[in-house]
């Protein structure tokens, strides 16, 4: 009787055991994050060359990230796809933003913990807002810089604040299709090339560099806010050349790198 | 289960219950008994009462033995039966013999019945009285399954049962009533469960779908979906979501809906009142030649029958603020199949957003047709209107934003009605048996449910730019069935065994609408249309079944079934973008647009016609040179057709074809005190085409091919005062591409039903007082979820305790009685429930929680009857 026991016993055992083995695939990881400046820049004012020519001091350079998000696949550029999230093809997500200062290369922690899956990511995405993407009116400053500018002894000391609202908004070309410029558009810097596969524990480092977002700035034509001492400002619109290339320099990708450490 | 009253087919069972001899038993037990009308100032005299009555079958020996049908004999017995103040009975003599044989089945059968003591001014007391019975062959003598000494697949169905009143009127003449059974299907195997609810009853369930835990391997989940939601079920690996993998019939009627957009096959159990069914037939498994479309992972068949006679009014409140009133009604001298019960239901609901109003009404009147012939009219009505809690992320809860019982959306909920009506009739003649049914259905369900939140409403170019506007999908389907099935089926002899062959059929017609749309949180308005088809399909289905006996212990079974599916659908939502739009007459931000490229108008329907033919075979053997013991294997192919948005002009519809294989044992015996049944089956199934939930269509959508390997295993026991079931089924579902588990199926499943009843030794004004006390237990184990992730186990328990006296009865449930918070499904995709922060994008946990403890107290009161 004991041994009938034993024998029931181990094969229902047996049985539980066997039946819940296997997989479903993939895992759903959990991550930290940290973002920051160059690494090579430990703080303090920080002195770079433009394609343009000029010489420029940084005395701030912030950047407000809302979140960041990894994909599996880029976006292809024939795609007229107006929708800015594209459901199914996210690995990974930091969905609470923080302010970088961008002259530091100390790294700083996100405010949460990243989660994700174990799929390959292929594209970075950081978006640019202080919360709902699809908002049309969002007073977050994303980005602020100050410093100095030179060439042929000339000097531009400026400033300027980034936001992005309805001063982003393009208009529609075709009144046909009037949802052809979502908002949401202005607030995704993507892609940002990566190539990393998230795993429980990691690390994931974004780094940003302030100074590729004045590659294409040509702050001869600043406008002037100030005399003496000269002060000059970038505008928070699309107005002139020095703005709309440092806003064009903000969203683009150039100046992101994302990678991950295990 | 009861498998002692499942021995012969087709019996034809008169049962005479007259009074005894009134001297003779002042005699025996100095009381003296009631005479109708008594006197005012005369002793008021109760005649004791059948409480639970154990059919008599036909003696299986002699329906072995070769004969021809005429040839087997009529017999008439009539036993004396002496009860004491209990009720219980204390001496059985035979006073007519009908020979050896049916002496001692008319005794075995009577011994188990149950009786309420007669009682004089209200004190029970001793009485006597006679039982003749009368044994009828059949109008055709299948031969039983090898090794069962009783099989329940032979035996009329609870609409035969014998509802004689027992009376006691001693100048009274015996009255015979013939009642006539009808026939039921040769098993198939191990895996074809009749289960017989009987005392089970007492095991506390919400729902008449509940009763299908009954049979192994099934799991019911409602996904948070609300009271009136129909359930999301389970079986052998496969998950049918509300039926679509599993053929549901009630007495003959199809519940399955073709071409429901929310599921084809969708199939709504909650018409049914779980107190009006008698048994149901589970077979898991395409293996019968009957089985038509949707029998994937297997079938199921709810036969109604209403074992408490006279009249009952039945009220129940309890824990969120349930109320339900039910009422039925069964006459006297009517068999169990003629009956009428309506309820009405009214809840709260536990946590927020899952109050539900429901009524229903269900009738059935059964009569002979001729000598051994029945007839039956059947009618059902139903109507709910609820809320339902939906998903939550597992996160957000674990965070402290949202209760466990809390809602993401408080739109999320539907309603739901139901009316049909049907007829069927049954003719024995000679040796063959004739059958024919018709139906006509008309069934309306409109299901608001929101899995991701705000994540699905890309902006388009054509749109005015908008926000996400939320996911709600608003679901409304409309199906109007008509159909008809018979059957036909002819005994033989050849080689000294008898045969039998049965041709059918079974033609449907469903004329359907489904449109769903999507509504803005913030408006509750819809502002796209993401489906709207008229669809009208036809199924007719024709099989030939041959049940072959080369020895007394061997029978093969088997035969085939083609389907023919007619298609003609109407997507009149055809149009839903148009690269190069008009700008003179730009589409703006209508959904089904009538436009093409360049602004070209063409109207925004296209239809689809379309017709597809499947045959199927299917083969059991069933072998039992052991007495008590049936080896049996099998093997079937089955079908699942597609939904109206998969058809194509021309295009040959898409079956989900599924072939599956199984061997097993089973035991069945009756002892002295107890029956005992008991199946252990392996079984394999592979599905080409299976259904894999999806959170974005809110539904389950076509997914690669898909294998199952499983065992399941169960055993009933019924005796004087105790019924017990129980179960465990374990399954491995992978998909064929890839080796990899399908996701949300339950690998490990466990359930014990339990009942103890009885009389208890305790009285009230001479009236004893009657118990029972009913368990139920189920155990899930940790299913699969999509990135290797596991759910947590699932266990609950519901206990159900009844007190009866005289015409009254209080009872209090419990439903989770041990208050676990547990998610009753649970998965992994994306959502975003929170459209001011930035969106969450990757999949995370989401649950539907599972009700907490419930308490609820009932009483009922019955006037007449039995």
């Amino acid at each position: 009787m004991r041994l009938l026991s034993t024998l029931a016993a181990l094969s229902t055992f047996t049985l539980l055991g066997a039946a819940c083995i296997g997989t479903t695939g993939g895992e759903l990881v959990a991550f930290d994050a940290l973002a920051g400046g160059p690494a090579a820049h430990d703080g303090g004012a920080y002195a770079f060359e433009t394609g343009r020519g000029y010489g420029v001091r940084l005395d701030v350079a912030t950047l407000h990230v809302g979140a960041l998000y990894l994909n599996q696949a880029r976006p292809t550029s024939v795609s007229r796809d107006t929708s800015c999230v594209l459901a199914g093809i996210y690995v990974g997500e930091l969905t609470e933003g923080l302010d970088v200062d961008l002259l530091s290369g100390a790294l700083v922690p996100f405010p949460v913990e990243g989660s994700g899956t174990s799929e390959r990511a292929r594209t970075a995405e950081v978006w640019l807002s202080g919360g709902n993407i699809d908002a049309q009116s969002d007073p977050t400053i994303i980005a602020r810089v100050a410093g100095e500018a030179t060439r042929g002894g000339e000097r531009w000391p400026f400033e300027g604040s980034i936001t992005i609202s309805t001063n982003r908004q393009k208009p529609a070309p075709d009144p046909a299709l009037p949802g052809s410029e979502p908002i949401c558009k202005q607030r995704v810097v993507s892609p940002i090339p990566v190539d990393l596969e998230l795993s429980d524990g990691g690390t994931l480092v974004l780094r940003v560099d302030p100074a590729r977002w004045f590659d294409n700035v040509d702050f001869a034509q600043l406008e002037q806010v100030g005399d003496d001492p000269p002060a000059y400002r970038f505008r928070d619109d699309d107005s002139d050349q020095p703005s709309r290339n440092l806003y064009g320099g903000v969203r683009s990708s150039v100046a992101f790198s994302v990678s991950f450490e295990n | 289960m009861r498998c002692s009253l499942r021995r012969v087919p087709s019996l034809a069972l008169a049962l005479a219950v007259s009074s005894f001899a009134p001297g003779a038993f002042a005699q025996a037990t100095g009381v003296t008994v009631a005479q109708a009308p008594q006197p005012s100032a005369a002793p008021r005299v109760v005649p004791p009462r059948i409480v639970e009555r154990v059919e008599p079958a036909y003696p299986q020996r002699l329906l072995d033995e070769p004969h021809g049908d005429d040839q087997l004999p009529v017999a008439h017995v009539e036993l004396e039966v002496t009860l004491d103040a209990s009720g219980k009975i204390r001496e059985l003599v035979v006073l007519a013999s009908g020979g050896e044989l049916f002496d001692a089945e008319a005794m075995r059968a009577v011994r188990a019945w149950k009786f309420a003591p007669a009682q004089r001014d209200g004190k029970p007391i001793p009485s006597r009285f006679h039982v003749p019975l009368n044994f009828v062959p059949p109008a055709h003598a299948e031969p039983i399954d090898p090794g069962h000494d009783h099989p329940e697949d032979e035996l009329p169905g609870p609409d035969g049962k014998v509802e004689a009143p027992l009376a006691v009127a001693p100048e009274a003449p015996p009255e015979l009533v013939d009642v006539h059974g009808r026939r039921m299907a040769s098993s198939r195997g191990a895996s074809d469960y009749r289960v017989e609810i009987g005392q089970l009853a007492a095991v506390p369930r919400r729902h008449a779908s509940e009763l299908l835990k009954l049979a192994p391997s099934v799991f019911l989940l409602r996904d948070g979906g609300g009271e009136g939601h129909a359930d999301r079920i389970y079986l052998r690996g496969f998950d049918a979501r509300e039926g679509q993998d599993i053929e549901l019939s009630v007495g003959g009627v199809p519940i399955n809906e073709s071409g429901n957009f929310h599921g084809n096959g969708f199939a709504d159990l909650n018409f049914i009142i779980p107190e009006v069914v008698g048994s149901l037939r589970v077979l898991e498994g395409p293996f019968d030649p009957r089985q038509g479309n949707y029998a994937v992972a297997g079938s199921a068949d709810y036969t109604l029958g209403l074992a408490r006679r006279g009249l009952t009014a039945k009220a129940t409140y309890g824990s969120f603020d349930t109320t339900r009133l039910l009422l039925l009604a069964g006459p006297e001298n009517a068999s169990q199949g003629t009956f009428a019960a309506a309820e009405v239901f009214r809840t709260g609901g536990f946590g927020q957003n899952r109050d539900a109003w429901r009524g229903r009404a269900m009738g059935q009147y059964e009569g002979a047709v001729g000598e051994r012939g029945s007839f039956r009219l059947s009618t059902a009505a139903y109507g709910a209107e609820y809320h339902s809690g939906g998903v939550l992320r597992a996160s957000d809860v674990e965070a402290g934003r949202k209760g466990f019982y809390d809602t993401n959306d408080p739109n999320q909920g539907g309603s739901a009605a139901r009316f049909h009506v049907s007829a069927d009739v049954e003719v024995p003649s000679g040796s063959a048996v004739y059958g024919q049914q018709v139906f006509a259905i008309y069934s309306s369900h409109r299901t608001r449910e929101n899995f991701t939140g705000f994540l699905l409403d890309p902006q388009d170019a054509r749109q005015q730019p908008h926000p996400q506007r939320g996911d709600l999908l608003d679901l409304a389907v409309t199906v109007g069935t008509f159909g008809a099935r018979g059957h036909g089926k002819q005994g033989f002899e050849l080689g000294g065994q008898k045969h039998a062959l049965e041709l059918g059929y079974l033609a449907r017609l469903d004329v359907v609408g489904s449109q769903q749309q999507r509504v803005g949180a913030a408006t509750n308005t819809p502002y796209a249309t993401t489906a709207d088809y008229y669809s009208k399909l036809g199924d007719v289905g024709v099989y030939g079944d041959l049940d072959v006996h080369l020895t007394k212990w061997l029978a093969l079974r088997g035969g085939a079934r083609a389907d023919l599916f007619v298609y003609d659908v109407d997507d009149l939502c055809a149009v839903r973008d148009v690269s190069r739009p008009s700008s003179e007459n730009p589409p703006g931000d209508a959904s089904c647009l009538s436009q093409q490229r360049f602004g070209d108008h063409r109207e925004p329907n296209q239809r689809s016609s379309t017709a597809s033919l499947r045959a199927m075979p299917r083969a059991a053997v069933l072998v039992g040179p052991f007495t008590g013991f049936t080896i049996s294997a099998a093997y079937g192919q089955g079908i699942r057709s597609i939904d109206p948005s998969y058809v194509s002009q021309d295009v040959d519809t898409p079956f989900a074809a599924v072939q599956a294989g199984e061997a097993g044992v089973s035991y069945a015996h009756s002892f002295d005190d107890f029956a005992l049944t008991a199946q252990s089956v392996f079984f394999v199934t592979h599905v080409d085409r299976d259904q894999i939930f999806s959170e974005t269509e809110g539904r389950n959508v076509l997914g690669g091919g898909t294998t199952r390997l499983g065992w399941a295993g169960s055993a009933r026991l019924v005796a004087d005062f105790v019924d017990v079931s129980t179960s465990l089924s374990m399954v491995r579902s992978r998909f064929d591409d890839t080796g990899l588990l399908v996701p949300y199926v339950p690998d490990v499943i466990a359930r014990t039903d339990a009942a103890l009843f009885g009389s208890l030794p305790l009285s009230i004004d001479g009236a004893p007082l009657g118990g029972r006390v009913g368990l139920g237990a189920s155990f899930v184990g940790r299913r699969a979820l999509p990135y290797g992730q596991r759910s947590d186990l699932i266990f609950v328990l519901d206990a159900a305790a009844a007190l009866s006296w005289k015409a009254l009865e209080f009872e209090v449930a419990g439903t989770n009685l041990l208050d676990l918070e547990y998610r009753q499904s649970e998965f992994n995709y994306v959502s975003d429930f929170s459209p001011t922060d930035p969106a969450t994008l990757v999949p995370a946990r989401h649950f539907a929680a599972g009700p907490p403890l419930g308490v609820f107290a009932s009483l009922s009161a019955t006037l007449g009857g039995s």
